[in-house]
């Protein structure tokens, strides 16, 4: 098979507009997240990843609008309408205002409207791992059929829904989410969207990487919980390396999926423990933006992609004491270091775990 | 005590919305987690939602709730404990 | 690609490899709870399933019957499944809670993905292959088999594939097993066809 490879599309958050902003913001430690007045059921003030600016009713279909806006702004738009392109889009709820009409009609109707794209789009909704699991899947099209370019669109939108929701499992965090650390409470819900493209050859001069493999793999366990053992994400990131044909010690830096819940991260550290891969510097992205669901494989995937081009790993923010039974190096600070290969995990509801290897260009 | 027992099931089955089940299904000392009904920590939230909604009754933190809600009647015995 | 097994189940009952199973034929209003019944099967955990989880997990209980999935590995079995109404059903339950009845239900909540159904058929078999969930405009034959070739060309011995839909007054179940071996892609295309439209 030839090689894959990946560049920006767009990112949007609530600390910047585009792949550079953000990674300009969290070089300076700045975060996404803040207290939201009356987000809560009975009115409680949760710490979330809103990004101020999209309007209160519509948020996702604007948001969307957004990302399709600083596409073609920087990509032109014949990359999108050319019969070679396909788009692949990942979100957990979409436009859930919808209701009880179709929830995905309006993903459909902007992309074509924005994008006048020549074939259908797909749409994965796999809980959390949907991003990560949307870029492999970008690479089987790559891989197996005649498209040469595929645009990979990881979004979701803040709702009373999700956050009323996890509020209802006591998964919400009172403050700022603490990944891997001894203290932490829980997850913070955000928004975003990211944008990467894949492709048979690059598209442009910008900073490209090699996506390698990746792969998804069940707990069988739990609907919502981990499993206490990491199967699921053992199997998967062992599949993944297997497939990228690179091993523990030539990964030079890991993005977790770290949502800052007390199950969540134990089960990762048990996991990366088992794949010998306790002394590989990980962060968790989660503290920058707060868990943004279907667009987290994306935003993460593209704020590595910047340390790999900076050489710069970013420190996990949230972390200052280890809170994990077995061992992991989590990122205390900014770090300059020569990045090559990188690896990205996710793990969500459904009992789903997905991961990917990505390298430097020769 | 056995209509706060029937009221119980019916209220157990409404809020975990097992709607294929009838309050036959459930027997008085039978356990409700694992075994028996098979719920889990999701379904033990619900309970904390039905302790307070039915009979203002305050779980703060999920995790008491192991005891209290082993069975029908252990949930009915705390709740004529504490109402 | 291989077609080794398929049921479709619905209110009006269930066809499994294409054949009327009589003796599952349900009469009653709760009728995924009568099918269960008839199954004889010991799963309490079943009853906490959306009506997703529910059909999706009855359809394959139905399949194995006849389509030996578990002679792979638990590592080569993958599943791919889609539907054109994510989790509707469960989203709308999941807002009464909150909007009418006064709280936000955890249990209605964790079903507000259409992909919590590959997790309880994992959980149920003890599959831990890969798994995707599509949402799809309608039921798309050649999708489904275009997933089921990338999944073939990395590794998996069968993909266990199923369009399950709950919304409006809509619940229907299409469950399918491809097995990596030998055969005629259009009669493939055809045999779906036709099973979805039974």
């Amino acid at each position: 098979m030839s090689q894959i490879f990946m560049t920006y599309g767009t990112m949007i958050t609530p600390i910047g507009n585009s792949a550079e902003e953000n990674f300009i913001a969290m070089m300076e430690e700045k975060s996404g997240v803040q207290f939201v007045e009356n987000s809560g059921f009975n009115q409680e003030n949760w710490p979330l990843g809103k990004i101020l600016s999209l309007p209160v009713e519509n948020r996702y279909n604007e948001l969307l609008k957004r990302a399709c806006a600083n596409l073609i702004k920087a990509h032109g738009s014949n990359l999108f309408s050319d019969e070679k392109t396909l788009v692949i889009v990942s979100s957990t709820k979409a436009d859930i205002n919808a209701l009880p009409k179709d929830t995905f009609a309006s993903t459909r109707r902007i992309l074509e409207e924005e994008l006048h794209l020549k074939n259908k789009i797909v749409v994965i909704s796999n809980a959390c791992i949907s991003g990560v699991i949307a870029i492999n899947t970008a690479a089987d099209y790559l891989n197996h059929t005649d498209y040469t370019k595929v645009v990979v669109i990881g979004i979701d939108a803040l709702s009373d829904f999700i956050v009323y929701g996890f509020q209802s499992l006591f998964a919400l965090s009172s403050e700022p989410s603490k990944p891997f650390d001894k203290n932490r409470k829980g997850i913070c819900i955000g928004e975003a969207s990211g944008v990467v493209i894949l492709s048979k050859e690059k598209i442009n001069d910008a900073f490209h990487v090699n996506y390698l493999g990746g792969s998804s793999s069940n707990d069988a366990n739990h609907i919502s919980g981990p499993s206490r053992t990491g199967e699921g994400l053992f199997r998967s990131v062992k599949l993944s390396m297997e497939r990228a044909s690179v091993s523990s010690e030539q990964i030079d830096f890991i993005s977790a999926h770290g949502t800052g819940t007390s199950y969540n991260d134990e089960m990762e550290s048990i996991a990366f423990d088992r794949l010998e891969l306790v002394d590989t510097p990980l962060n968790s992205l989660k503290g920058y933006f707060g868990h943004t669901l279907g667009a987290a494989g994306l935003i993460e995937v593209i704020a590595s992609m910047k340390m790999m081009e900076n050489n710069t790993l970013l420190k996990s923010v949230g972390f200052e004491e280890k809170g994990t039974t077995h061992p992991i190096n989590v990122l205390k600070e900014n770090q300059e270091k020569e990045v090559t290969t990188i690896l990205k995990t996710a793990s969500g509801f459904g009992g789903g775990n997905a991961s990917l290897v990505l390298k430097k260009c020769v | 005590m056995s209509d706060l027992k029937q009221t119980l099931k019916e209220q157990i089955i409404e809020q975990l919305n097992l709607e294929d089940l009838t309050p036959s299904d459930i027997q008085d000392d039978a356990p409700l987690f694992g075994e028996g009904l098979g719920l889990d920590s999701i379904d033990a939230l619900e309970f904390i939602v039905l302790l307070e909604q039915n009979y203002g009754i305050r779980i703060a933190d999920p995790s008491e709730g192991k005891e209290i809600f082993q069975s029908v009647n252990s949930l009915a015995a705390y709740i004529e404990k504490n109402k | 690609m291989k077609l080794t097994g398929n049921c479709k189940i619905s209110k009006n009952g269930v066809f499994l490899d294409g054949e009327f199973q009589k003796q599952l034929q349900p009469v009653d209003e709760n009728w995924k709870k009568e099918i269960y019944s008839k199954l004889a099967i010991d799963y309490p955990k079943f009853h906490k399933m959306d009506a997703l989880a529910k059909m999706a997990f009855l359809s394959v209980e139905i399949l194995t019957t006849v389509s030996n999935i578990d002679k792979f590995k638990d590592s080569e079995i993958a599943l791919i499944f889609a539907n054109n109404s994510s989790s509707q059903n469960s989203d709308l339950k999941y807002i009464h809670s909150y909007n009418v009845k006064g709280s936000p239900s955890p249990s209605l909540f964790v079903y507000t993905l259409p992909n919590i159904l590959t997790g309880e058929l994992a959980i149920r078999h003890k599959w831990y292959g890969e798994n995707c969930f599509f949402i799809e405009e309608k039921f798309d034959v050649e999708f489904f088999l275009e997933q089921v070739k990338f999944y073939f060309k990395k590794g998996a011995k069968t993909c266990l594939c199923g369009w399950v839909n709950s919304f409006e007054d809509i619940e229907e179940c299409l469950v399918f097993n491809i097995e990596n071996k030998g055969t005629n892609d259009t009669i493939l295309k055809e045999q779906l066809l036709t099973l979805y439209n039974q």
